[in-house]
């Protein structure tokens, strides 16, 4: 499937966090729920605890470089699955999903116009919002199942060592790393993303060209945010303490650790509530409307 | 949890599946949105006929007993709404915080309208009910779409209300729990609660002469309804075959059931139901 996390900031001057989940995941997402052949659809909010809080302390022990302030980046990410690129491009031509007087008919109030409102604005102007909209490829180590109760959610950001080849690391976290991390207690799902090296994969053609996208500075401000983290690895768990527990106090710890060492220049760890919008299909589109 | 189904029959204006696309797209975006609502599915009547559309369709005519005629003519979908408590429920079509706008987060009254669509989406009013719930396996849903039945049960007039809902949920269910690829099963019996009233304006369909006849005429029909999640089509129909289950279940279902019969329906989980207590932010 073609997958896209989208790192998005609040508009720190309109909202707190708290208020910026509600106007994502509210009315935000009851617009973006309805983008044309949407397969799957998610939202990422970093938990309002930090790790270190929840852990402790040993929590420095299973990080290496963390970058400072990385949560004033952005607040949250959505992650939304098409069946291909060209899907994706045309989302937001809209179809019939309303019914009017007229029958089925498009909704004239379909607007993502909060957008300037909600996210990180370029200018006053409020008409263009800044994100970091980044096409990963996925990995599915572990099926993610997920009962009717919030999950715990942690992200594993990591970043290669500059001397390591792109395709030996990517092997080497395929055949090696991922393999020791699925066979974490209590893990419940686990998915590794690779992040596509070229960060305009997901929005050539999606945000037009004369925009701050592809402005010098857009470019330079996304350029820097992606440099930050090669891959992200998604683990569920029931609790936190099911993640301390078997990342942190079981066997697992020494070899992980190494293999940190041996792999990364930076790895960390975020917990995020995660909001289903729309449950990812990865069987074949019905043919209906489905979500 | 408080759990309330609405049972609707579409606009006549609108296809089967045209109803879909309006529920599922427009109103359920909405709907997600009510205030304080823990978990929100749409159930639409599946476009294949189970009857025959399956290898194994045929032990549908078997295991089926007096299925009322035209029962769908009466219903496209059901709705199912949970929240903590009743008075949730009652409060929840208010207008939402939870627009981002130039005074910071706003109140959209669009939400207390849910979406304003009704009398263009429905024949007349939904049949809204609250429901007994009993969960003999928790719903487990992978990233895929799943096979899911909704099994209609009455009881049989010389069985109490109290002994039906008992044996429905041990026994019965606690056999039906044993299937093969079961990811879920949930047996929801329909209470006579008012939760009508005060959730649906007074001049609306449901409360006049007509549309109460229509509303129970519909309920006569049955009192419970079992909801299965599998993998796929195949575990059911295998399960229902299976050489100890099904001659088990075959010397139940005639004692304990006036009527009994199985309808697929496509399911949107559009808030995921969360069962945990609730958290101190905003979440679906």
């Amino acid at each position: 499937m073609f997958k896209v996390f989208a790192f998005l900031k609040r508009n720190s001057e309109l909202l707190s966090h708290d208020e910026y989940r509600a106007g994502h995941i509210g009315f935000h997402c009851c617009n973006s729920r309805r983008l044309t052949g949407i397969r799957g659809y998610i939202v990422n909010v970093w938990a309002n605890e930090g790790l270190v809080s929840k852990i402790g302390p040993e929590y420095r022990d299973i990080i290496i470089n963390e970058p400072t302030g990385f949560n004033d980046l952005w607040d949250g990410f959505p992650q939304v699955y098409f069946d291909d690129a060209a899907s994706w491009k045309k989302a937001t031509t809209m179809e019939p999903t309303r019914a009017t007087e007229n029958g089925l008919s498009i909704d004239p109030d379909w607007t993502l116009s909060d957008s300037g409102f909600l996210f990180d604005p370029v200018d006053s102007s409020l008409k263009e919002f800044k994100s970091n909209h980044l096409k990963v490829d996925e990995e599915i180590i572990i099926p993610v199942n997920r009962p009717e109760r919030k999950v715990t959610k942690i992200i594993q950001f990591f970043k290669k060592h500059d001397f390591m080849e792109r395709l030996d690391f990517r092997d080497t976290i395929l055949s090696n790393y991922a393999k020791e991390l699925s066979s974490m207690e209590g893990l419940k799902g686990l998915t590794l993303n690779f992040r596509d090296h070229n960060i305009d994969s997901a929005i050539n053609d999606f945000y037009p060209a004369n925009g701050w996208h592809f402005s010098k500075q857009g470019n330079h401000e996304r350029s820097q945010f992606a440099s930050l983290w090669d891959g992200i690895f998604e683990m569920y768990f029931d609790n936190i303490d099911a993640f301390k527990v078997g990342r942190m106090t079981s066997t697992l710890n020494q070899t992980l650790t190494a293999l940190d060492r041996k792999l990364f220049s930076s790895v960390w760890y975020i917990e995020v509530d995660e909001s289903v919008i729309i449950v990812p299909n990865r069987d074949p589109a019905p043919d209906f409307y489905y979500r | 949890m408080f759990k309330a189904f609405g049972f609707v029959k579409r606009n006549l204006s609108l296809t089967h599946d045209e109803y879909r696309a309006a529920h599922a797209g427009y109103h359920n975006s909405f709907g997600r949105r009510l205030n304080n609502i823990r978990g929100y599915i749409l159930n639409v009547r599946s476009n294949n006929e189970l009857s025959s559309a399956y290898n194994g369709s045929s032990v549908i005519e078997k295991i089926t007993i007096a299925e009322p005629v035209d029962f769908d003519d009466a219903w496209d979908g059901y709705g199912q709404l949970n929240f903590d408590s009743y008075d949730d429920y009652i409060s929840a079509r208010s207008p939402s915080l939870d627009r981002a706008g130039k005074n910071g987060l706003e109140y959209d009254p669009m939400v207390a309208k849910v979406g304003n669509d009704l009398e263009y989406l429905y024949s007349g009013s939904p049949f809204q009910f609250c429901v007994d719930e009993a969960v003999p396996v928790s719903v487990i849903r992978p990233e895929k779409k799943l096979f899911k039945l909704a099994q209609f049960v009455k009881a049989p007039t010389n069985l109490s209300p109290i002994l039906f809902r008992s044996y429905i949920a041990g026994k019965y269910c606690s056999a039906l729990s044993l299937m093969p690829g079961l990811r879920g099963l949930v047996l929801n019996m329909r209470t006579p609660l008012d939760v009508m009233s005060g959730f649906f304006k007074p001049e609306s369909e449901a409360f006049t002469d007509k549309g109460m006849m229509r509303r129970e005429l519909f309920y006569s029909t049955w009192d419970g309804i079992i909801e299965y999640w599998f993998d796929d089509v195949s575990d059911f129909f295998s399960g229902r075959a299976d050489k100890i289950l099904n001659p088990y279940l075959a010397k139940l279902e005639p004692e304990l059931f006036g009527a009994s019969f199985f309808r697929e329906v496509d399911e949107t989980v559009a808030v995921v139901p969360n069962r945990n207590p609730p958290v101190d932010f905003y979440f679906r």
